[in-house]
């Protein structure tokens, strides 16, 4: 037993609990452990300090090392048990075609590009057609346009005649035609004495069209004496009932040629037309 | 600190795991024992990447080399100290490690990482400051220049110029301290 003590005491296990023994010494210590509970009583105890010592001493690593070490440990042995099995034959891959595929992609690109081409050539010549009869089409809806605005111009004109050839109110007095005046000439008065209003309508008249130097003006002769109704003018356009000047009686209504204007006296050789009420 | 549970077992659990190749006894493995390992470590290459690295390759190691432990030899932890030891010293002496650290003197080492690292000691472990203390200065230097720091007693002799007898025995003394001082 004095041997055994004093190879505990020679500082031996203390050597090969802190690992810093040869291969032999170590088979040696282990031996000893083995055959003698003391030894190996003695060596545990010391174990256990150094764990204890080491475990005060203990500095914790950083947090993200835990999940590396970890996921180093299983992929370990992911990867053992992943090793392929004997006898797995290994068969080479066939070579792709690398020039063939080439050679097939540019034929494709270049198709692709001529496609392209005409496509956009056929869409450029329709978007030219499209604009071309949106222009006809803006053209033609002015017409119509203006059309409507001059057909309810008219219409206007045709109801406010109407309105006044068909009231009771109204006299229609017809101007017929003198020598100085063409064959035919014509035109109409409507007088209405209460509203004192006098109007003509341009619609339903046959006089020759008056130049720009002179303008038609109407009279009436109230107890032999000429009073000025205003001027007026024929053209080929015009339209409707014109309203002149108010008088509240007249016998005759007359129309003479006068320079652009007006006269205060009326040219009598240049009377065109008159009636009698 | 860590969000998940930390998993703790037996030794007996431990071991039992260990050979079924368990994913919980990586996990009990790392959870019980990573702040020791990497305190050695540490100590030895004192250099966070490296230490970091040497970790995760000491665990691949005893991971992978669980069949040749043998409980009856001895225990877990002295075999893994070892490994982690080894492992460190063979990185401390490999050509590209000289090339990127800096000299440092040696006795002063573990002291100056203790008082650096003083935050990150293990706060489950009460006393270190006590137990240091009840360590003479002569027998804690030779312990940790042994235990932490890899030297063999005979480099340990031969740097502090003593005999080899005297290192051993300063060496028994301090674990014998230690002994007293957790029981």
């Amino acid at each position: 037993m004095e041997e055994i003590k004093a190879y505990i005491e020679s500082g031996i296990l203390e050597l090969y609990a802190a690992g810093d023994l040869s291969p032999a010494e170590r088979q040696e210590v282990e031996e000893m452990a083995a055959r003698y509970p003391a030894v190996r009583e003695e060596l545990t105890a010391i174990e256990e300090a150094f764990e204890k010592y080491a475990a005060a001493q203990a500095l914790t690593p950083a947090g993200h090392v835990r999940s590396r070490v970890l996921a180093g440990l299983t992929s370990h042995d992911a990867v053992r048990s992943a090793e392929p099995e004997k006898g797995a034959a290994i068969v080479a891959m066939p070579r792709p075609g690398v020039p063939l595929f080439y050679k097939y992609a540019f034929a494709a690109s270049v198709a692709l590009l001529a496609f392209s081409w005409s496509a956009l050539f056929v869409t450029y010549n329709r978007l030219q057609d499209s604009k071309q009869a949106i222009v006809a089409m803006q053209a033609s809806e002015q017409k119509f346009t203006s059309n409507a605005r001059y057909m309810q111009k008219q219409l206007d004109h045709a109801n406010q005649s109407l309105r006044v050839l068909h009231s009771p109110d109204y006299l229609i007095v017809t101007l017929a035609a003198t020598p100085n005046a063409p064959k035919g000439a014509q035109m109409k008065v409507a007088f209405n004495p209460k509203a004192k209003e006098v109007m003509i309508d341009l619609n339903d008249m046959d006089m020759p069209a008056n130049d720009t130097r002179h303008q038609y003006q109407l009279w009436a002769l109230v107890d032999g004496k000429p009073v000025d109704l205003g001027v007026f003018d024929k053209s080929a356009d015009s339209i409707g009932m014109l309203k002149m000047k108010e008088i509240a009686r007249a016998q005759t209504f007359a129309v003479t040629l006068e320079p652009k204007g007006g006269s205060v006296n009326p040219t009598m050789d240049r009377l065109m037309v008159a009636g009698n009420i | 600190m860590s969000k998940t549970q930390k998993i703790t077992l037996t030794e007996t659990e431990l071991l039992r795991a260990l050979k079924a190749r368990e994913s919980v006894a990586a996990e009990a493995l790392y959870d019980m024992y990573s702040s020791s390992l990497y305190g050695i470590i540490f100590r030895i290459v004192q250099h966070d990447e490296i230490a970091e690295d040497l970790l995760q390759e000491v665990f691949v190691k005893i991971w992978n080399s669980f069949p040749s432990f043998d409980a009856e030899k001895g225990r877990l932890f002295t075999w893994m100290a070892n490994i982690a030891r080894n492992l460190s010293i063979d990185k401390l002496r490999s050509k590209d490690f000289r090339n990127n650290s800096k000299n440092q003197d040696i006795e002063n080492t573990v002291n100056f990482i203790d008082e650096q690292r003083n935050t990150a000691i293990n706060p489950d472990t009460l006393g270190i400051k006590e137990l240091v203390s009840q360590l003479k200065p002569e027998q804690k230097s030779i312990l940790d220049l042994v235990y932490f720091r890899g030297y063999t007693h005979v480099e340990v002799a031969d740097e502090l110029g003593l005999p080899l007898g005297t290192v051993k025995t300063r060496l028994r003394m301090a674990i014998t301290t230690l002994r007293k001082f957790f029981n």
